[in-house]
């Protein structure tokens, strides 16, 4: 059972929230009472391996269990000849192998040490991430000479990406907030000797206090993630997690829009399964925030367009929801600011 | 800037940064392009290329700088595949580890350490005169990539 929620046990202590009335009194302690109970009955239900397996089942996935395979990814800008870091690493007894949807992509089949040490790797030379994380980057358009906000950068793959494949040219805001993911984020910055980047310690829900409008924004949301890459997830994992993240990335996304240039691209992407932080929100900014999707052509299946019993935004379904298997579970899709450019 | 002058002077070389371009933040140095220039509002955490801070007194650079420097002609030396596994370790570099020099490395010079590839890993200072001596310590390590992983282990 759940404890009980602190806002609660703090206004049960203080007892301020009491009416004088004593009826009064004994109607709200009961509802009080009884809403604590249903929550947590509600929660005990809505949480557990079975009953997201079986929210996967109603989506039109089966549960399968699944052993992630590592990645790297080349930095194209630090390396002249791509075919012979590659045979670098593979002299040091790294297998390879090509990832058939990613330009720069390789899967890691073998490994007698770790991909995270090698002198190639300090050097900024290749970076370690997972093969779908790197899809979102390679979806935006004509990235030299741009302005890019990635808005929940740290802990810096999809930056150093952006940075590669903008030749470090044009300028990435990166905002992030914790000072330990702050710290990772500009360490990986200097060893991929990324040039382009300028970090502030700063909520993406107030970038409008940077006072500076964007061609292009990455939202690589905070999320819920997903049970290939965390084995514990099931157990730690409630429908109020999902919920809460849903919120939050609806609130990054409605400011994110405002810092948008008007027919100016945003890649939303998260590595949840939950259609509350995917489909279910691009429907919301196609409603509220006059965002069009845009079709892509990446790994995936198509986006959901009936949730539980929810009829979608037929558009939705340019979406892409990549279940686990090859990858960790993903979802990614591109949107467009209407308005006159 | 006189510190990351002084330092680049350490290897026998002199720096011809854009002052306009070079940006501190407390103890910290950058060196910016102009639209960062431009795009830059108060508060950042970090920008550009990271060239280096002073630390009580001392200038500690970043890699970027010391490939800078390296492009310079500076005092260095060249490790074998093998010192180079050992060098980004942490250790300090054996004279049989050194596969050749390039312009000054006498005894109490600074020198970058490059691999074989011309790569460069770090710097060190030289403790011996290397026609002199067969084995043992010849470079000091003081910095090399492998602080990367020392910084992830320390957050």
């Amino acid at each position: 059972m759940p404890s009980e929620p602190s806002e609660a046990r703090a206004l049960r202590k203080s007892g301020s929230w009491l009416p004088e009335d004593s009826q009064n009194k004994r109607t709200l302690i009961f509802q009080f009472t009884s809403s604590f109970y249903e929550q947590s009955v509600n929660l005990t239900v809505m949480s557990g391996k079975a009953f997201f397996v079986n929210r996967y089942r109603e989506l039109g996935w089966q549960y399968k269990n699944v052993d992630l395979k590592q990645a790297i990814r080349i930095n194209h800008v630090n390396v002249k000849k791509p075919a012979e870091l590659i045979q670098r690493l593979r002299d040091r007894g790294l297998a390879l192998s090509k990832i058939a949807f990613l330009e720069l992509g390789y899967w890691v089949n073998k490994a007698e040490f770790s991909v995270g040490s090698t002198s190639e790797y300090l050097l900024g030379l290749y970076s370690v991430q997972e093969a779908a994380a790197q899809i979102p980057v390679t979806l935006l358009t004509e990235l030299r000479e741009k302005k890019v906000l990635d808005a929940c950068a740290a802990p810096g793959g999809k930056t150093t990406q952006l940075a590669d494949l903008m030749f470090n040219t044009g300028v990435i805001t990166a905002l992030d907030v914790d000072e330990r993911r702050l710290i990772a984020l500009c360490n990986q910055l200097e060893r991929c000797r990324v040039k382009n980047t300028i970090v502030y310690g700063l909520d993406a829900r107030k970038v409008a206090e940077l006072d500076a409008s964007y061609d292009m924004i990455l939202l690589d949301m905070p999320c819920s993630g997903n049970f290939a890459n965390d084995t514990e997830w099931f157990r730690r994992r409630t429908i109020k997690d999902v919920e809460r993240n849903a919120a939050l990335q609806r609130e990054i996304l409605a400011a994110a829009v405002k810092a948008l240039r008007n027919n100016g691209e945003i890649v939303y992407s998260t590595c949840s399964l939950e259609p509350e932080e995917n489909e279910l929100n691009i429907d919301w900014a196609i409603r509220k925030l006059q965002l069009r999707v845009e079709k892509i052509d990446c790994l995936g299946e198509e986006g959901l367009t009936d949730v539980f019993g929810k009829h979608l935004d037929s558009s939705v379904r340019t979406c892409r929801r990549i279940w686990p298997g090859e990858t960790q579970g993903f979802f990614v899709c591109k949107l467009r600011k209407e308005g006159p450019a | 800037m006189k510190p990351i002058r002084d330092f680049a002077n350490l290897f026998g070389v002199d720096v011809d940064l854009n002052e306009n371009l070079v940006v501190k933040k407390e103890d910290q140095y950058f060196l910016v392009t102009e639209d960062l220039k431009k795009a830059m509002a108060k508060g950042f955490f970090c920008i550009g290329c990271y060239l280096g801070k002073v630390k009580d007194g001392v200038f500690s650079p970043g890699f970027e700088f010391l490939r800078m420097l390296s492009q310079k002609n500076a005092n260095c030396v060249v490790v074998d595949e093998k010192t180079e596994w050992l060098f980004i370790c942490g250790r300090d570099i054996f004279k049989r580890g050194i596969a050749g020099t390039k312009r000054s490395a006498k005894r109490g010079d600074y020198v970058l350490v490059l691999n074989k590839n011309g790569e460069t890993l770090g710097y060190g200072r030289v403790t011996c005169v290397f026609d002199e001596v067969k084995k043992g310590v010849a470079v000091k390590n003081i910095l090399d990539l492998g602080d990367f992983l020392r910084r992830e282990k320390r957050l």
